[in-house]
């Protein structure tokens, strides 16, 4: 009982991590339709540059956030604007290629710099137990956890209680007609997409004083993330949340029973199973896709 | 090497123009014989390395290419079947079989798997089937690190140094290299015969407009298979030659998703479903990533994944055609003509006074019966009880408001859409009716069908659109050629066999796409607007046109809006209005009729028409 | 108020319209009359910037707009109702509303406007809170109506209003579109439905395979046989 008990505390905690690495993603692609396969190395990015600023300044890694999201942010708009956009009418597999030739440049790129050594930021007491009976959680995890909460309900607030936020939704929905309102589609494009990157940022901040970093982090986490994103629904947020609470359960569970090794085949055996299936995702409707993509 | 030669010959895309021929040959031959002639020349190890990488890559390209490029799937998963060739030949090694051997069994296991993984993915499309592919990459990952008995996990597999030629090791590195360069120029030829083949032409068409390929009858789902195993078969006999020659292989190397990517790589830079541009693309790309280690030290790691990210992110933005469209660029006579404005204009006034007109035959039994049709959309009843019959040699034309559910009807009687009940029956050759169930089905039992949105198979010539169509009925890809030949002259597109279709102007696409329907020689056409959007003038060439199809004994159905051509041309209409048959009868008597006009013009006309 | 000069426009490398030249005055009803595929939906998109204009010249109210693209030529006061209505699905139709008024100059009139136009929607006013997509393609059209007349356009521009309604909500439409017309908003409206459009509207153009082939009073086009004909072939 208390090992399940344990095994259930630890996959939520796994869970919410994944889900704050996974949202920017989804809405990213919710809105410009495009995957972003080098949604990780701006988390591998972000996580470099929190070591970097923490080990240099001697700061609390938390607070490099200050930093981190709006640059990432920044970074974000020029990715949209000089790389998605110009290609917006191109064939499919040129966009795909985009992203995919942005990752391998990101991660090289860091790899020549940095070599492939592993980074660990100070855990500046992030990595204290906590007892809570049954199971032990560190700190920083509940930190990931509460904030990953606050991620989802604050993007949800934002998209359907402000006026950029309404604006995101439609032009979501219907790209020709939020241009007929007055809405400029471009900017608000390349607004989402810093918002998406910014999320990650948070992500790396707050992953850094718990895993090390290395060129090739961003690639764990992000294959992860696009099951996720995928089992979600496609650009829901909601369903991203969920998903990844699920596929953290899953990873704690066949973690435990199969081996740490063999608890990829079950999630990418999962996520094959619902791109071959169900291809809405576990929550969505199957005409949501339909107006998604 | 003239101007004479290339003014006097009409300038074609593919193999046509005697300097472009003669260039392209030469660059070809002369760049194979390069890969030999410059290692053995210079006779340095590190140069022979970088040879046998060329050779290499460009195999595995140009075999991706055959599934990424011909049929349009976009695996990053190509690895596994490398994968598997380098462990199919590792291990059998050990066991003392040479990889001569090995080599065909590990290209069989590739291509079933290429076949088990693909059938489940074609229905993803663009990203999906990438990132399915990658999935399924990351499984044999884990898979190859897990199974410990089979594959050594993460240890990997060695073999024993035996040299020679049956173990396909050696000290030297001359044979390796002929061996691989032999292994890259088979995948180049069986790249370059299936471009030539019917099965070529499929894979294209599918890639292109998958509904059109399915209404000419090609089964979209087995062709691509065909080319997922092949290409898996020579990705795994290339890794085998690479098991040998490296003598070590591990999960980490073997499944690795970067190489995946590499191998695209190459094929994208050179050009996507190009016979020689993956060919290209290496030997450009895989020098200048080993220079610029020469300059930045080779202890440098990294620098070839970034000089890869950066050259395909500047691909993509500047050059997302390759290199193969700079080449046609810089040869002028190979350049793809695009049509000037006297061309244009005249490509509708093809005079048809030179085709015999066969009298009509008399109007015959029925061909076609469509019973009790009903569908809907959601809440939407679109298709309310719908009945009706088509005889043999009838031109029956089909009319309505906008959104009157007369393309969901078309969709219904040609297998693109099921129906909730009611049926479709079509008469055999036999003389029994039959009801067809898939576009494929209806296509073979002699319904032919046009699309209302024209699209043509836009990176094929006029003649190889039409070849499409001739498919099924033949064997052969020049008997193919020669029927479309025929249409072509009967429909009077002759001059413009080899031009690119999507240069045509609308009134010529149009005609384009009845034309490869008729190279199908349906018994029963079916037409979708054909006539829409085309000139006046064209117009009446486009009656005439029809009316030289209907008097050849073939029963047409034509959803029409041009009320000209509709009722020049109809024997029978009927006029569908929100799912319903509104009413039917001669041209004439229907568009005098009350509902029909209130329908159109709203109803203060047909009251107007009745004082 | 609106003039076209010799406007052509396509998609990719396929010309469309040719040499298109109209103009709406202010305070007026224009419609723009033709079959199916004759251009009518191309001309309003070229207007609304939804496509680029390959020759000739758009201008409003004396300034050039021919080359802006779509969300500017809503903020100088020309909106589009597009054609099968396009509400945006998964919001509700208060939310559609309100993004009717994004425009900067509709924001500060927000409140005001939104009473004058539910006043002529009673239907819409009592489904503020559902789906747009839950509402049966009537209401939709009137969310859609209303969505555009958030904007406080000086142009409302109508594609296809009726197309695939009722006919009982086709001349609610209309009724809708006279009450907007009445209250002074200048109208430019491309129907199907000839003739309801036609005792609308002050003045029509007749399109042809992407060119305008007569232009009149609405009244003498009404019996006109060059209509009939394209239509009825009769």
């Amino acid at each position: 009982m208390e090992l399940i008990f344990s095994l259930i505390v630890n996959g939520l905690m796994l869970g919410s991590l994944y889900a704050m690495v996974s949202v920017g993603l989804t809405l990213i692609f919710g809105i410009t339709k495009v995957i972003n396969f080098a949604h990780g190395e701006f988390m591998m990015i972000g996580m470099m540059l929190t070591y970097i600023i923490t080990t240099y300044l001697g700061i609390h890694p938390y607070l490099t956030l200050v930093f981190i999201v709006p640059l990432l942010f920044v970074l974000g708009i020029l990715v949209q604007k000089y790389l998605i956009e110009p290609l917006r009418n191109s064939d499919e597999h040129v966009q795909i290629f985009a992203t995919v030739g942005l990752s391998i440049a990101m991660i090289n790129l860091v790899l020549m710099i940095a070599g492939s050594d592993n980074f660990n930021t100070p855990s500046s007491g992030m990595r204290h137990t906590l007892d809570l009976g049954l199971a032990t959680v560190l700190t920083g995890q509940v930190v990931i956890m509460l904030c990953s909460i606050f991620m989802v309900g604050g993007l949800h607030l934002f998209l359907t209680r402000t006026q950029m936020g309404r604006a995101i939704r439609a032009t979501a929905q219907n790209r020709n007609a939020a241009q007929l309102m007055g809405i400029n589609v471009s900017r608000i494009n390349m607004v989402t997409f810093g918002i998406g990157i910014a999320c990650v940022g948070i992500a790396a901040v707050l992953l850094s004083p718990l895993y090390p970093v290395n060129a090739q982090t961003g690639q764990s986490f992000v294959l992860i993330a696009f099951v996720i994103v995928v089992m979600g629904g496609l650009g829901s947020i909601t369903g991203a949340f969920f998903a990844a609470l699920i596929i953290g359960l899953v990873d704690s569970f066949t973690g435990f029973y199969l081996g740490s090794s063999l608890k990829g085949v079950a999630v990418f055996g999962i996520f094959l199973m619902i791109l071959i299936f169900r291809p809405s995702g576990l929550f969505g409707k199957a005409r949501k896709l339909a107006h998604v993509s | 090497m003239n101007d004479k030669t290339i003014s006097s010959t009409p300038a074609r895309n593919h193999g046509g123009g005697m300097r472009w021929l003669f260039n392209k040959k030469i660059l070809f031959f002369a760049t194979l014989a390069s890969l030999i002639i410059i290692p053995i020349g210079v006779g340095d190890d590190y140069i022979y390395h970088i040879f046998i990488t060329i050779c290499l890559f460009a195999g595995l390209s140009t075999a991706w290419n055959i599934v990424g490029g011909y049929a349009g799937q976009l695996s990053l998963g190509h690895a596994i079947y490398y994968g598997i060739g380098a462990y199919t030949g590792m291990l059998m090694l050990n066991s003392g079989v040479s990889p001569w051997i090995s080599m065909f069994v590990g290209a069989i296991l590739a291509a079933g798997v290429a076949v088990a993984i693909s059938y489940p993915c074609f229905k993803l499309h663009g990203p999906f089937y990438a990132l399915a592919s990658i999935a399924f990459l990351e499984v044999f990952h884990v898979i190859s690190l897990n199974w410990v008995g089979l594959t050594g996990g993460a240890n990997g597999v060695m073999v024993p140094l035996e040299m020679g030629w049956s173990t396909m090791i050696f000290t030297e590195r001359l044979p390796s290299l002929v061996i691989v360069f032999g292994l890259m120029s088979f995948s180049l030829a069986v790249a370059w015969v299936i471009r030539r083949s019917k099965l070529g032409f499929q894979l294209i068409a599918t890639r292109e407009r998958e509904s059109a390929a399915r209404g000419a009858a090609i089964r979209t789902v087995h062709v691509r298979l065909y080319a997922a195993a092949i290409s898996a078969g020579l990705t795994a006999m290339l890794g085998t030659f690479h098991g040998s020659y490296l003598t070590y292989i591990e999960p980490e190397s073997a499944f690795n998703l970067t190489f995946s990517i590499q191998i695209v790589l190459f094929a994208l830079v050179g050009g996507l479903g190009t016979v020689f541009g993956p060919l290209y693309g290496t030997i450009l790309l895989v020098p200048i990533t080993e220079l610029a280690r020469g300059w930045l030290g080779s202890s440098a790691i990294g620098l070839h994944g970034f000089v890869y990210g950066v050259v395909l992110i500047l691909v993509v933005l500047f050059m997302p055609d390759g290199i193969m469209s700079l080449i046609q660029r810089y040869l002028p006579s190979s350049r793809v003509r695009r049509l000037d404005a006297s061309v244009e204009n005249s490509v509708d006034h093809v005079p048809l006074d030179d085709i015999n007109k066969p009298t009509r035959p008399p109007i015959g039994e029925v061909v076609l019966k469509v019973e009790h049709l009903d569908k809907h959309f959601g809440g939407l009843h679109v298709t309310n009880d719908l009945s009706f019959d088509l005889h043999k040699g009838e031109v029956l034309g089909i009319i309505g408001p906008n959104g009157a559910g007369k393309t969901t009807v078309f969709n219904m009687i040609s297998g693109f859409l099921r129906a909730d009940s009611g049926s479709v029956a079509v008469l055999g050759e036999d003389g029994h009716f039959i009801s067809p169930k898939t576009p494929g089905a209806f296509a073979r039992s002699g319904v032919g069908r046009t699309f209302q949105i024209v699209q043509p198979f836009a990176a094929m010539t006029v003649e190889e659109n039409i070849m499409v169509g001739a498919f099924y009925r033949f064997r052969s890809v020049e008997e193919c050629r020669k029927a479309a030949r025929e249409i072509a002259s009967e429909l009077g597109l002759n001059r413009f066999l080899d031009e690119e279709a999507r240069n045509l102007p609308i009134g010529g696409l149009k005609r384009l796409e009845v034309a490869r329907v008729m190279a199908m020689r349906p018994r029963i056409l079916l037409l979708d607007e054909v006539m829409a959007g085309i000139n006046p003038a064209d117009l009446r060439e486009a009656i005439e046109l029809i009316k030289v199809i209907r008097n050849s004994g073939i029963s047409i159905i034509a959803i029409e809006h041009v009320m000209q051509a509709v009722m020049e041309l109809s024997d029978r209409v009927i006029v569908i209005s929100s799912g319903e048959i509104l009413a039917q009868g001669k041209p004439e008597e229907v568009v005098k009729n009350e509902a029909v006009i209130e329908a159109y013009l709203g109803k203060e006309a047909s009251d107007a028409s009745n004082e | 108020m609106l003039r076209m000069n010799n406007v052509s426009s396509g998609y990719g490398a396929t010309t469309i319209l040719h040499d298109v030249s109209l103009e709406v005055k202010k305070g007026e009803v224009v419609t723009i009359v033709g079959g199916n595929g004759a251009g009518k939906t191309t001309t309003l998109r070229t207007l609304s910037g939804l496509i680029d204009t390959s020759a000739g010249s758009i201008t409003f109210k004396d300034e050039d707009i021919t080359h802006l693209p779509a969300h500017q030529v809503v903020n100088r006061g020309i909106t589009l109702i597009p054609e099968a209505r396009q509400l945006f699905p998964e919001m509700t139709v208060l939310e559609n509303i309100q993004m009717g008024a994004y425009r900067p100059a509709a924001k500060s009139r927000y409140e005001q406007r939104l009473e004058e136009v539910l006043a002529l929607f009673p239907r819409v006013k009592e489904r503020l809170h559902q789906q747009a997509e839950s509402l049966s393609g009537g209401e939709q059209q009137m969310v859609a109506i209303a969505r555009g007349m958030m904007a406080c356009p000086e142009l409302l521009i109508f594609d296809e209003p009726s197309l695939g309604l009722a006919p009982i909500v086709v001349s609610q439409v209309f009724d809708v579109v006279k009450k907007i017309a009445e209250s002074g908003t200048t109208v430019l409206i491309v129907e199907q439905n000839v003739q309801q459009t036609l005792k609308v509207a002050d003045r029509a153009y007749v399109i042809e395979n992407g060119r305008i082939v007569m232009d009149g009073q609405a009244q003498e086009l009404m019996g006109n046989d060059h209509i009939r004909k394209a239509y009825l072939g009769i």
